[in-house]
């Protein structure tokens, strides 16, 4: 009765939302304020059903009710807790109702933080939402229905992809569609401000933080699904270029240029009718992630279960929203009030130095892609387009982006003096040289990682720079701490933000250029040297977990000093119900950011063939991630974006800013 | 500047970023893919040795062998031609004789295929699009096969 | 019906979502009277001021910015707010109102079972007559209770010795295999753990002889030369790798150890038959029990009787066939009707893999899960046997 009971909300929540897709937009049409005011509670009420269903379909797969089709194929009785919750996202039918949750969660907070936008432009936002989620409300229903039910339920279930029993593919899911859908709410701004033909630097202000928020929720997902690769496969790779991975990439690349335009938006009242346009394949992107996992027509290690009819009803939606907005754009966008040009050397000259570069590097990426499908399709030749083509097109693309990175948040708006700039960062640049000249000589006289380590000094330098210079640190230290207390969390934000791609990409460079990576076979006693350390195998042990068997084997690692030796023990594992065996690798992190990763194939004799890597730095990659969502978060916290969009209150305050704060 | 001077200046040099990104796409896409072929392709000659490319197939039955240390030869076939194959690593958890793989690497002058991937399904009913093809082209595709999932 | 009661329930407060706003005599206020984008240039000049105070923008820079914002504030207010005039219709609210109901309701009874129970795990099990609770429970305890102990005891040859043949009897061969190699590092190599090593290895590779169990079978030969079992398996392997002449002389090395009244004897000539027939080329008939499977591991009832076996190996190919397939329809029938325990479903299995009907031993496969539902046990042993019926 509870999975009929969620199966009926989900129903119910298409109902509302086909309501608030027409009554609102009618209303703002109209102007009859009636209508519009439907828009809000009706989000609400959509959210809460949604939340209902989601919450039935929860508990269907914690007492493993294998009378829904979902439980049965994606979970088994044995299963440990916490993945009989994640399997509620880690199958189609489930991810896609989290898909639709998250819609209508964010369809419920504009409603609520939206509450001082102007009505007409809430009523239209919220129904261009609404059209969004009756759209993927009927493809749940009508193709991935999760709480489809058998007639003569089965005795027990199939058990969940042991793949995805790990807690990294437990929040992967969540946190990519958080960021996904965050960015349809830039797309129903776009696509009423379209509607309405009227855009202004407010409008920029409402749309950045949700658009802020997707893009952390966006760049934590993509990081974490990174890291679970890179533990869980067993291969020590962290990044495939894989079509499902660059699926995510796309919609962060437009999203990132996207944060940049609106900031020119609001500030400058520039860039209006291309921020619309990022707004708009932020999402397609989006979308089109969604289409690429779901549908199947790439061959991607990723694609687990797929379906040629979800993926044309995908496909179909994909079209509808894409063509719409873009056709609507067509029709709408000279209607806009143009913005000025700029000088090419100020601030917003490097923010559109930096558009550039992010949508030329996201047409690689999507061509990249798309590409052998395209080929295919058209002559039957079947390609594949991997790490080469990249490293070749999107990689040069990216280097001046990085260069020119530090020198943006110097310049002034309007009109930026270069020559300042440049003597503001003479020490930064001579310390990056100082560290390419270093690593050339202490690594091996390697031209390209010394040159990757000084480019990464740069960034990090250059962002530290920024903020010291802002709060003069070095000029008049006196009163510094209370001009870094003063200044906008914005600012901090974007310090944080381009500090992290500086240590990614020390992390990358290191990581790609002195990782060590040996494979052979060992027999219990052996021993093996790599980097300054002793493995030596013990023996192979079997144990067994609730739903699987594994044999482990035991490695005594020292790292030559005295120090005690460290146990790790990676294992093969085999998972019961579907017979299909896992690496477990063994991760042992040395001096804070290095990692010895262990990983074993096939038995051989009573020796095990394996994989021993030394990645130097590696953690860096994500840690660098994870600063660059933080200062997403920061930024996010800054008073101006706090709330949608001020409250006339605050401007009575204005003659007085120091008791406003 | 003059408000000309600025616009020729963004559209040169947003020229200048999209003609560098199109001239590097086309060198890419002329230099660093790679083929997919199946073992019949092979077996006709249609391929020149020393280019790299990928091999789709299913692992032929009992054909794993494997030689000193972590080296590999297996025969990935398409039902009406197999190839032979060596590759040095670990093989990936799901590489099982009579399953889909795709080898990535080069043809030998001696017709082996040197691999240096191996790429495996990771589900069990999954397999990757051009070895279904290069079945169903060879008349090896078994549809309740392909739909090993019972449904309502 | 509580379902209707609550299907009721929930369609109420969504019509009430729509209609309570629709209904309202004023529509709530929504959105601030003037135009949002005035308060975005006021925040920012209040923001600039900010700036000033705290020093991080010069007076001269700011003075700059102050009237460019000021002049954006000032073109926005000629602009004027966004109208829109209060009340409004209530048609369609109403309309929208009424409608809910009738899409959701016809929309559910089409995809939904609104009368179907749930049915959580739990409480089926208990249900379930069929199912022996415990039975299957009790020996997965085992098995956690002495890999515990092995974790804190790791030479402990008994715990070792004790744990590989429950881990076969489950069907993890693979971690039998493991078993016994700790048993033999611990306790030394002897005759049955070498042989029952071998005998995990071959199941683990689906009844290959692989090269390693080919090693443990050699050295437990070696350890004691009289060993029959072993040799049963490394004749099988020679005749796997398609060594038909060494197989047939391995065979009759076997036949010939014995002094005449031994039990496996009559496997051990009919094996010899089976690969002197192989070697010739006559037409290859396999017998019911897998030709890996020794004496000592075949099923003591009520498999093919000795009499049977004897019969076999009088006829003709083509008879032995027929019998062949005649036993395993008469244990199919039995299984179909009366059921039967997880030996004989096993059995059914493994001979129908044999015959190459691999669809029929899928079916069967299906139908044993059925059967055996209750037995977790028993579900591990046939699961152990989808090897090579995966599509």
């Amino acid at each position: 009765m509870i999975v009929e009971v969620g199966h009926f909300a989900l129903v119910l929540a298409l109902a509302l939302a086909l309501v608030q897709s027409v009554v609102p937009i009618w209303g703002a049409v109209r102007g009859d304020a009636r209508a519009m005011a439907l828009a809000g509670p009706i989000s609400g009420g959509q959210f809460l059903f949604v939340a209902i269903s989601f919450a039935a379909l929860t508990w269907a797969h914690v007492v493993s009710d294998f009378s829904v089709v979902n439980v049965f194929e994606n979970s088994h009785s044995t299963k440990p807790m916490i993945y009989k919750i994640s399997g509620v996202w880690g199958n189609h039918e489930g991810s896609m109702l989290l898909w639709v949750a998250i819609l209508a969660l964010f369809g419920a907070l504009v409603a609520w933080f939206g509450r001082n936008l102007p009505r007409t432009l809430r009523a239209n936002v919220l129904g261009v939402q609404a059209w969004v989620a009756v759209a993927f409300y009927l493809f749940v229903l009508l193709t991935s229905n999760p709480f489809a039910r058998f007639a003569e339920p089965p005795m027990e279930g199939r058990d969940l992809n042991p793949l995805l029993q790990d807690f990294g593919l437990a929040v992967h899911p969540p946190l990519l569609y958080l960021g996904y859908v965050g960015f349809s709410i830039a797309f129903s701004f776009a696509a009423a401000a379209l509607i309405e033909g009227r855009i202004d630097a407010a409008w920029a202000r409402w749309v950045r933080p949700w658009t802020l928020a997707a893009w952390v929720f966006l760049t934590l997902g993509i990081a974490m699904g990174s890291y679970w690769a890179y533990y869980e496969l067993g291969w020590g790779g962290w990044w495939f270029w894989d079509p499902v991975e660059n699926a995510s990439l796309l919609p962060w690349l437009a999203g990132t240029a996207l944060l940049h335009s609106a900031i020119v938006m609001e500030k400058r009242d520039g860039l209006k009718i291309w921020t619309i346009l990022l707004a708009i394949l932020a999402f397609s992107l989006s979308l089109l992630g969604t289409f690429l996992v779901r549908s199947g027509v790439l061959t991607s290690v990723h694609a687990f279960a797929t379906d040629p009819a979800r993926g044309v009803f995908i496909l179909g939606i994909l079209m509808l929203f894409v063509g719409g907005s873009l056709t609507l754009f067509a029709a709408r966008a000279a209607t806009l009030t143009k913005g000025g040009l700029f000088a090419p050397i100020s601030r917003e000259g490097s923010l559109v130095f930096n558009n550039l570069f992010l949508t030329a590097a996201t047409a690689t990426v999507f061509i990249g892609t798309l590409y052998p499908l395209a080929l295919e399709a058209v002559t039957g030749g079947k390609i594949s387009v991997g790490a080469p083509f990249f490293d070749m097109t999107f990689g040069p693309l990216m280097v001046p982006l990085l260069i020119a990175l530090p020198v943006g948040p110097f310049l002034a708006w309007k009109r930026g003096d270069i020559a300042a700039v440049a003597q503001r960062l003479a020490v930064v640049l001579v310390l990056s040289i100082a560290a390419t000249l270093v690593t050339w000589a202490i690594r091996g006289h390697a031209v390209l990682p010394a040159l990757g380590v000084g480019l990464a000094t740069w960034l990090m330098l250059g962002s530290l720079a920024e903020i010291a210079f802002r709060i003069k640190l070095f000029s008049q230290p006196a009163g510094a701490l209370r001009r870094a207390v003063g200044l906008p969390r914005s600012a901090w934000g974007t310090m944080l933000g381009h500090f992290g791609v500086g240590v990614m990409l020390l992390g990358i460079v290191a990581e790609s250029a002195w990782k060590i990576e040996q494979v052979l076979v060992m027999k219990p006693g052996d021993h093996v040297r790599i980097e300054r350390f002793d493995v030596a195998f013990e023996r192979s042990v079997p144990n067994s977990g609730p739903n699987w068997d594994e044999v482990i084997a035991r490695f005594r690692v020292s790292d030559g000093t005295s120090n005690p030796p460290v146990i790790m023990e990676p294992s093969k594992r085999s998972y019961r119900t579907r017979s299909m065996p896992t690496t477990e690798t063994a991760i042992e992190t040395w001096g804070l950011f290095s990692q010895l990763y262990l990983a074993i194939g096939e038995a051989q004799g009573d020796g095990v063939a394996m994989r021993i890597y030394w990645k130097p730095l590696v953690l860096l990659i994500w840690i660098g991630t994870l600063i660059m969502s933080i200062g997403g978060v920061v930024s996010l916290t800054d008073r101006r974006l706090r709330v949608g969009a001020p409250t006339p209150r605050k401007a009575a305050a204005m003659a007085l800013p120091a008791a406003a704060e | 500047m003059t408000r000309k001077q600025k616009r020729l200046t963004l559209i040169g040099f947003a020229g200048l970023v999209l003609a560098v990104a199109v001239g590097l796409v086309l060198f890419a896409l002329n230099d660093r893919i790679t083929f997919f072929t199946s073992p019949t392709d092979l077996a006709q000659g249609k391929v020149k040795p020393g280019t790299r490319l990928r091999l789709g197939g299913l692992v032929e039955d009992g054909s794993i062998k494997r030689g000193d240390g972590t080296v590999v030869r297996f025969r990935v076939t398409d039902g009406v031609n197999a190839v032979p194959v060596t590759y040095t690593g670990i093989l990936p958890d799901l590489f099982r004789e009579g399953q889909g793989t795709v080898a990535e690497g080069m043809i030998g002058a001696d017709g082996e295929f040197k691999a240096d991937t191996v790429l495996a399904k990771h589900d069990e009913n999954y397999m990757p699009k051009e070895v279904a093809d290069a079945l169903k082209q060879s008349g090896h595709w078994q549809e309740e096969a392909a739909k090993a999932t019972p449904k309502k | 019906m509580l379902i209707w009661a609550l299907i009721a329930g929930m369609t109420a407060v969504a019509v009430s979502i729509v209609l309570v706003p629709a209904l309202r005599r004023r529509p709530e206020a929504s959105g601030p009277a003037e135009a949002g984008e005035m308060s975005v240039y006021r925040d920012q000049l209040a923001e600039l001021d900010r700036d000033v105070d705290s020093g991080l923008v010069g007076a001269a820079e700011a003075e700059a910015a102050r009237t460019e914002i000021s002049r954006r504030l000032l073109r926005a207010g000629r602009r004027g707010p966004a109208t829109a005039a209060d009340g409004g219709s209530r048609f369609l609210p109403i309309a929208a109102a009424l409608l809910l109901p009738v899409v959701a309701v016809g929309l559910y009874t089409r995809l939904g079972h609104p009368t179907m129970p749930d049915m959580p795990f739990a409480e089926r099990k208990m249900a379930a007559p069929t199912a022996a609770p415990g039975a299957g429970q009790s020996i997965e305890d085992l098995v956690a209770k002495v890999v515990g102990h092995l974790a804190a005891n790791p030479d402990d040859t008994k715990g070792w010795d004790l744990l590989a043949p429950t881990y076969m009897h489950l069907g993890r061969f693979e971690l039998a295999a493991a078993a016994w190699r700790n048993a033999i590092r611990t306790g030394g190599p002897d005759e049955r753990r070498l042989t029952e090593l071998g005998r995990a290895l071959t199941a683990a590779a689906d009844d290959v002889v692989t090269p390693e169990a080919r090693e443990a079978f050699t050295r437990a030969i070696e350890v004691a030369p009289s060993a029959v079992l072993p040799r049963f398996f490394l004749a099988a392997g020679l005749a796997q790798e398609g060594k038909k002449a060494e197989a047939v002389e391995a065979w009759r090395a076997i036949v010939a150890m014995a002094k005449g009244d031994e039990p496996w004897l009559p496997d051990a000539r009919e094996e010899l038959a089976r690969a002197e027939a192989d070697l010739t080329g006559k037409p290859y008939v396999p017998p019911v029990a897998t030709p890996a499977s020794p004496p000592s591991a075949a099923p003591a009832a009520p498999g093919p009787s000795a009499a049977d076996v004897e019969a076999a190996a009088l006829m003709s190919p083509e008879e032995r066939a027929k019998m062949i397939a005649t036993m395993v329809e008469r244990l199919k029938d039995r299984l179909n009707g009366s059921g039967g325990t997880i030996d004989d479903w096993e059995r059914l299995i493994r001979a129908e893999k044999l015959l190459g009907r691999l669809d029929d031993a899928r079916a069967t496969l299906d139908r044993a899960r059925a059967a055996l539902s209750g037995d977790a046990a028993a579900l591990v042993r046939l699961d152990a046997l989808t090897t090579g019926l995966k599509p």
